[in-house]
C-alpha cells in the first residue's frame, strides 16, 4: 500500500532529477564560455536577416574567439536578465554594448574599453520639444538595467518627468515613435543606428553625449580571469592590425540592407513572411515543443497532485495543498527566471533555457491542473465512494475504477482550457531568451522596425495554433463521452 | 449444529457522536443468521448511522462491532475482505455512472479475482432475471428509473454472494408506483434465507417480513421484539406515539 503511493512520487522525482542532469555539459578539450548577450541592440548585437547574430560586439567576440581557441555558447536574451546571468554564474561572460560604470565594477570584472560611447536623449521625429526642461510632467522610456536608463533617471529629479520601463530597445524606440513617450534615453551609436535604418526618431544632443563612457566585456567578479586578458590582448592587436577598426567601419559606414534585407522583404507583410519563414518555422516548432511536453507532463503532474489532494494520508493532501498553493501564487515570470537565473547559482548547475522554461511551465500550469483535478474528483458523489467501498474495493482500486474516471470526465473542460492557457505561457518565456514565437517577433522587429506587421503575423500564427488544439481538443472529449 | 443459532452481528455497547451530536448511545444488537431484522424509528433517530457501522462507513467512538466473527470496530481489521461479504443498497442506488447495467454488478467481482469476466457476466445475467430486468444488461444506468436501479444495486450487491445485506432506506427516493417492484425482490431475497438488516419506513413491508422490529429513538434502542409484539402492542410510549402518528398517513 504504502509502496503504491511512494512510487508515484518517485517517478516525478527521478523526473526531476533528469531533467537537472541534461543540463550537465560535456567537457571539451577547448574551453567553451558562455556568453550573454542583449539580443535587441544594434549595431552591436542583433540577428541579420539569416538570423544569424551579428553586430560589432559580435564580430569582436568571434575574433577573440579565434585568436585564443576557445569557443562558446551565445545567450541572447533581454539586456537584464543577460547582466543577471553573469552576475549569477549562469554564464562567463556578457558582450551587450554595456557600458563601464564603478557600481558595474562592485560586481563584475572589466575589460579595456572598446567603444567610446555617450548618451544621447531622443523624441519623435519633428518634436517640438527642444531642451530637457519641456519634459517636465511628461513620460520618458527608459530600458531597464542600461547605462542610459540611469543616465536619464539621475535627470528625471531635476526635469520633473515621469519614467515608463521597457524590457527591449525597439519597443522602448516604437513607444517614443507612436507618441506614448515623449522622449527616451539611449546610447549614441545605437540610436543613430537605429534612425539611419528608417525610425522615425530624432537626436536632440548630437554633439553634446551625456555622460561619456564607453562599453566593455564584463565577466563576474574574480571569475574567468583568463577571458578577460584574452580580451584585451586581442582588443590590442585588432587596433593595431586594422581589424577593429573594418568591423566598426562594416557596421557603421554600410548600407543597412546588407543587414536586414531589402526594403521590399521588410515593408510589405508578404517580404516579411518570405524573408524571415525560417525564423517564423523555427519559432512556431520551439512553441508547439514547449507547449506538447509542457501540457502533457504537466497534465501527469497535476493529476499526481490532484490524486493527492484527495488521498487518505493527511500527510499527501497537505504536501498537495502545499505545492498548488505556491506555485499557483508564484507569477510565471518570476518562476521562470528563479529556475534559470537564480537557482544555478544555488545548485551549482546550469540549466538549459528550455528546460528551465519547460520545468517552469510543468511546476506552474501543474498547480493549476492539480486544483482542478482534485475539484473534479471531490465533484464526483461520495456515494459513488461509498458504494464501492461497501462491495469490498480497496481505496486504490475505487479511485481507478470508479471515481478517476467520472472525476476525469468533468474535467475535460478544465483540461482544454488550461492546454490553451499553456499554449500562450509559452509566450512569457521569451523573458529568458527561448527562441520561441514571441522571440522571434521581438529579434525580427528589432532588426526591421515593423512592429504592426510582425506581431499581426505572430498573433495569426497563435491563433492558428489555439484553433487546431481546440479542435483536437474538441474531438477527444467527444470520444471521452461517448 | 442448528444454522439459526450462529450469530452474524455482534453488537455490544456502542457509542458514536458528531461533536455535541451524540448520534449512538450504548446500543448493543445481535443478528442470527437467516434473520430479517428491520429498523424503524424517526428521521434522526441514529438508524442509519447504525447500519453503516456494521460495514465500516461509519467508525463508532467506543464499543464493540463483531460482523461474521471480526471485529470491524478495531481498524487494524482488513475491512475490505469482511465488506466482500456484506452486501449494501444505499437510499440513493450510487449505481456506478460510467459503466453500464452489466458492468456494475460484474466490477467487483471481476476486479477481486472472485470470478472470471465470463462467470460473472453468466452471474450478473442470472441476478438481472431475478430482479427481472434481463433486458437492460447493456444500457447505460442514466437511462434507468429509480425503481430499475434500486434493483440493480440489489442485484450489484448480491453479485459478491454475501452472506449479510444491509438496507438503508432503499425506498425512501422512489415514486410510489416503483416501490412495490423493490419490495418483491426483498421479500424473495427472504424466503431465500438471506440474513437481513433493513432501514425502512415501510410499515406493511415491516409486517409481513420482519422476524424482528427494532424502534430507534434518540439514539436508542427503544423497544424491539416480533412485528406482532411491536405494531399490536407497543410498550414504550415513544414507540406508540410514533406508530400513531406515521400509521394515520
Amino acid at each position: 500500500m504504502v509502496n503504491q503511493r511512494v512510487k508515484p512520487i518517485l517517478v516525478a522525482l527521478a523526473l526531476f532529477l533528469g531533467l537537472f542532469a541534461f543540463g550537465q555539459r560535456a567537457n571539451a578539450a577547448e574551453p567553451n564560455y558562455v556568453i550573454s548577450t542583449d539580443a535587441t541592440y544594434a549595431p552591436f548585437d542583433f540577428q541579420d536577416k539569416n538570423n544569424e547574430y551579428i553586430g560589432i560586439d559580435q564580430d569582436i567576440l568571434k575574433e577573440v574567439a579565434k585568436r585564443n581557441h576557445f569557443t562558446y555558447t551565445l545567450k541572447p536574451m533581454s539586456f537584464n536578465a543577460a547582466a543577471q546571468m553573469v552576475a549569477n554564474g549562469q554564464a562567463d561572460g556578457i558582450i551587450a554594448g554595456m557600458a563601464i560604470t564603478d557600481e558595474r565594477k562592485q560586481v563584475y570584472d572589466v575589460s579595456d574599453p572598446y567603444y567610446k560611447t555617450g548618451v544621447a536623449w531622443i523624441t519623435k521625429k519633428g518634436s517640438k520639444i527642444n531642451s530637457l526642461s519641456e519634459l517636465k510632467g511628461k513620460t520618458v522610456a527608459l530600458k531597464s538595467g542600461t547605462a542610459a536608463s540611469n543616465y536619464g533617471l539621475s535627470l528625471q529629479k531635476k526635469y520633473g518627468f515621469k519614467v515608463k520601463y521597457f524590457n527591449d530597445t525597439d519597443t522602448m524606440y516604437n513607444d517614443v515613435a507612436n507618441g506614448n513617450s515623449a522622449a527616451t534615453f539611449e546610447d549614441m551609436p545605437v540610436i543613430q543606428y537605429a534612425i539611419k535604418n528608417g525610425l522615425k526618431l530624432e537626436i536632440k544632443n548630437p554633439n553634446n553625449p551625456g555622460n561619456a563612457g564607453a562599453y566593455g566585456f564584463f565577466v563576474k567578479k574574480g571569475q574567468n580571469p583568463q577571458l578577460i586578458a584574452d580580451f584585451n590582448k586581442t582588443l590590442k592587436e585588432m587596433k593595431a592590425d586594422g581589424t577593429y577598426q573594418k568591423i566598426v567601419d562594416k557596421y557603421l559606414k554600410s548600407d543597412q540592407k546588407t543587414f536586414t534585407g531589402s526594403t521590399e522583404d521588410n515593408k510589405t507583410t508578404w517580404g516579411i513572411l518570405k524573408s524571415n519563414k525560417t525564423a517564423f518555422f523555427n519559432g512556431l516548432v520551439e512553441t508547439i515543443e514547449l507547449t506538447v511536453f509542457a501540457i502533457i507532463l504537466a497534465s501527469l503532474w497535476g493529476i499526481l497532485l490532484g490524486t493527492m489532494g484527495v488521498s487518505q494520508s493527511k500527510f499527501l493532501r497537505g504536501l498537495s495543498n502545499t505545492i498548488i498553493y505556491a506555485f499557483r501564487g508564484l507569477p510565471l515570470m518570476v518562476l521562470a527566471f528563479f529556475i534559470y537565473i537564480g537557482l544555478p547559482g544555488v545548485i551549482g548547475t546550469k540549466i538549459p533555457a528550455f528546460t528551465a522554461g519547460l520545468l517552469t511551465l510543468i511546476l506552474n500550469e501543474g498547480a493549476y491542473t492539480g486544483a482542478f483535478v482534485r475539484g473534479g474528483f471531490e465533484a464526483v458523489d461520495r456515494g459513488q465512494m461509498e458504494a464501492a467501498q461497501s462491495l469490498g474495493l480497496p481505496y486504490g482500486k475505487a479511485m481507478s475504477k470508479v471515481i478517476i474516471p467520472q472525476g476525469l470526465k468533468i474535467m475535460v473542460p478544465s483540461f482544454v482550457n488550461q492546454f490553451i492557457i499553456t499554449l500562450k505561457d509559452t509566450s512569457i518565456l521569451s523573458a529568458i531568451g527561448i527562441l520561441e514565437l514571441t522571440q522571434t517577433g521581438t529579434l525580427i522587429v528589432a532588426r526591421n522596425s515593423q512592429g504592426f506587421r510582425v506581431w499581426a503575423i505572430i498573433g495569426i500564427m497563435y491563433m492558428i495554433v489555439i484553433t487546431l488544439l481546440t479542435w483536437l481538443s474538441n474531438w477527444l472529449e467527444k470520444r471521452l463521452n461517448k | 449444529m442448528s444454522e439459526e443459532k450462529q450469530v452474524k452481528v455482534h453488537v455490544d455497547k456502542v457509542n458514536k457522536s458528531y461533536g455535541d451530536n451524540h448520534v449512538l448511545r450504548d446500543i448493543s444488537l445481535d443478528v442470527m443468521a437467516n434473520e430479517v431484522v428491520v429498523m424503524i424509528g424517526p428521521s434522526g433517530s441514529g438508524k442509519s448511522t447504525f447500519l453503516r457501522m456494521l460495514n465500516q462507513l461509519e467508525m463508532p467512538n467506543s464499543g464493540l462491532v463483531e460482523v461474521d466473527g471480526y471485529d470491524i470496530s478495531d481498524p487494524k481489521t482488513n475491512i475490505n475482505k469482511v465488506r466482500e461479504n456484506i452486501g449494501m443498497v444505499f437510499q440513493n442506488f450510487n449505481l456506478f455512472n460510467n459503466y453500464t447495467v452489466l458492468e456494475n454488478i460484474t466490477l467487483a467481482p471481476v476486479q477481486l479475482g472472485k470470478m472470471t469476466k465470463e462467470e460473472a457476466d453468466k452471474r450478473g445475467r442470472e441476478l438481472l432475471a431475478t430482479v427481472g430486468l434481463s433486458d437492460k444488461a447493456d444500457v447505460s444506468v442514466n437511462s434507468l428509473s429509480g425503481g430499475q436501479k434500486q434493483r440493480i444495486a440489489i442485484a450489484r450487491a448480491l453479485a459478491m454472494n454475501p452472506d449479510i445485506m444491509l438496507f438503508d432506506e432503499p425506498t425512501s427516493a422512489l415514486d410510489p408506483e416503483m416501490v412495490g417492484d423493490v419490495l418483491d425482490v426483498m421479500k424473495d431475497l427472504a424466503k431465500s434465507g438471506m440474513t437481513m438488516i433493513i432501514v425502512t419506513h415501510e410499515m406493511g413491508f415491516a409486517k409481513q417480513v420482519a422476524d424482528r422490529v427494532v424502534f430507534f429513538e434518540s439514539g436508542k434502542i427503544q423497544e424491539s421484539g416480533t412485528p406482532e409484539e411491536v405494531f399490536n402492542a407497543p410498550k414504550n410510549e415513544r414507540l406508540q406515539t410514533f406508530l400513531s402518528k406515521v400509521m394515520q398517513a
